[in-house]
């Protein structure tokens, strides 16, 4: 079954792409991330131009991430001040993020740089996490107590002015790094076209430290406002929001996050980790076998 | 509109010889709906007017159908620090979108370089109005017709069929990535290597029902469309989580 996408002009399988959304939804309810690092590059592999896959695959986070939000709102633990506090910066990273995504695009280097910004951070991020998951697991097979990661102490953090306090989180910090993190994650949003859990969550631990309690519906609040101003501005300003091929997608991984949510309750923590780090290193490995191994025809059509 | 289109024929060659051609396509409005998987569309014709009497000489067909004029960026990868990145580029302007030839007998046999060159008959023979290049564009070039063949939009096959000894036809393949726009089908009579007779209709190739108006409403009100997916991402991931409510 084939249908038509209006924006990225092709005909695809429909059912090819409810089953990626189906699949990735599962992964991040299972996983507790938001996917956007795995559906945009699954998208690519499949066909769809990069720019209209990094601009669609945000709202498919914009779904997911509203879905978790609520939960979280039920339980009072999201902290509305930071992630406001966050947004303010992450506004401006979008916008910055949107225009870079502009200009590659215009230069036809949005499938270069696509692949140069996931494969050291998949890399890194996927490392980190097989590491700390198989000690972890190698831990409680010998029976000593788990590793705990001890959050740094950074004093240069408690030296910045414009203090503020954060009831909710228990903080009284300068207002700049929250700021400083959520244009970072605003401008990467734009062009990776992912929702940035992966990164708020450990900066928000480890460099804000917050509580862990709210730290998830925190994040959820920052990345449904950034996913919404980059989806906004990558409708108006490059035209690469596909509504049909978003449709299919959040239909896909609304319902596949729920049976992930279930799934994830009968694994264990580090389990999950040690699955989550191999599928990152995955992804990070075909990406960079795109980028080193000879390309079977050296020409290739598109951009304008 | 329809019916003036269809007989909008248009004469552009008209030599003193006494063949003529009559020719029709199946369809002159091709409309791209969401379960649009590509089409046929059936070009017909005949010669009238066979010379009585007169030494047969071959007489040859030439069918083309040419999409509308763009631009078409090639770029080359190159190995730039033990990655293959995009390096250099050419933009060919005026290439068509689409174009699709199928002639009675091989191009070589029917008629000289320099007329296929004239009415660029053939893919060889098609070349850009304009070239953004640092480079020789003819590797860029073959680049293009190669690809563009890969994706079935630019075709040259040997498929016209003669029914009788004037009529014919030749089936054209229009596949579902065409662009949309004002598409041309041109078809040729030949003998002894020139252009007795040719005629040229128009034919439309558009977006229509919900895709067009998805595709018009993202382009003329950017941000009503963006309010939009938004709004449907919202909704949506509101509806999942009253759906599938878990027990705390």
């Amino acid at each position: 079954m084939e249908i038509y996408l209006p924006i990225a002009e092709m005909s695809v399988q429909w059912i090819v792409i409810l089953g990626m959304g189906l699949g990735v939804g599962f992964l991040s309810g299972l996983f507790g991330v938001g996917g956007g690092f795995l559906l945009t590059p699954l998208l690519v592999f499949y066909g769809i131009p990069s720019g209209v896959a990094v601009a669609t695959t945000l709202s498919h986070i914009t779904a997911s991430s509203i879905s978790g939000a609520l939960a979280q709102w039920k339980k009072r633990a999201i902290d509305f001040k930071m992630a406001g506090v966050m947004l303010a910066g992450g506004m401006v990273g979008t916008g910055v993020g949107v225009w870079l995504f502009a200009i590659m695009r215009r230069a036809g280097q949005m499938d270069l740089v696509v692949s140069l910004t996931y494969v050291p951070m998949l890399g890194i991020i996927g490392g980190i996490m097989l590491r700390e998951s198989l000690r972890t697991l190698r831990a409680r097979r010998t029976g000593n107590a788990p590793v705990r990661i001890h959050p740094v102490n950074h004093v240069w953090i408690h030296g910045l002015p414009l203090k503020a306090r954060f009831r909710q989180s228990r903080l009284y910090i300068s207002i700049i790094p929250p700021i400083v993190i959520g244009f970072l994650v605003g401008a990467m949003s734009a062009i990776m076209g992912v929702g940035g859990g992966f990164i708020i969550i450990p900066a928000m631990i480890y460099l804000l430290r917050m509580p862990t309690n709210v730290v998830i519906g925190t994040s959820l609040v920052q990345i449904i406002g950034v996913a919404i101003v980059t989806t906004l501005l990558q409708a108006t300003s490059n035209y690469a929001v596909d509504i049909v091929l978003a449709a299919i997608l959040v239909v896909g991984g609304v319902v596949g996050a729920q049976f992930g949510v279930r799934a994830g309750a009968k694994l264990r923590g580090e389990q999950i980790r040690f699955l989550l780090a191999l599928l990152v290193l995955a992804v990070a490995l075909r990406l960079l076998w795109g980028l080193v191994v000879r390309p079977a025809d050296f020409y290739s059509i598109g951009g304008s | 509109m329809r019916r003036a289109l269809l007989f909008a024929f248009v004469l552009f060659a008209s030599p003193a010889a006494a063949e003529q051609l009559v020719s029709g396509v199946s369809q002159d409005l091709i409309q791209i709906t969401s379960t649009y998987k590509g089409s046929d569309i059936v070009v017909f014709g005949a010669i009238e007017g066979p010379p009585a009497g007169e030494p047969r000489t071959p007489r040859d067909i030439v069918v083309v159908v040419r999409g509308p004029e763009s631009d078409i960026t090639v770029r080359r990868r190159d190995r730039v620090a033990g990655v293959w990145i995009n390096h250099d580029a050419a933009k060919l302007s005026g290439m068509p979108a689409y174009y699709f030839l199928a002639s009675s007998r091989p191009l070589k046999a029917i008629a000289p370089q320099n007329a296929l060159t004239h009415y660029s008959i053939g893919l060889q023979n098609l070349q850009p109005d304009t070239v953004h290049s640092h480079h020789d564009y003819e590797p860029f070039r073959q680049a293009a017709l190669r690809h563009l063949t890969k994706d079935k939009l630019y075709t040259e096959t040997g498929g016209v069929e003669f029914l009788s000894e004037t009529l014919f036809r030749a089936h054209v393949p229009v596949p579902a990535g065409v662009a949309r726009g004002q598409y041309k089908v041109e078809v040729y009579l030949f003998r002894d290597g020139e252009v007795q007779s040719a005629q040229s209709t128009p034919l439309f190739i558009d977006q229509t029902g919900l895709e067009r108006r998805l595709y018009n409403f993202a382009h003329n009100q950017p941000f009503g469309y963006g309010l939009a997916a938004v709004a449907m991402a919202v909704i949506m991931g509101w509806i999942s989580s009253l759906l599938f409510r878990r027990p705390t």
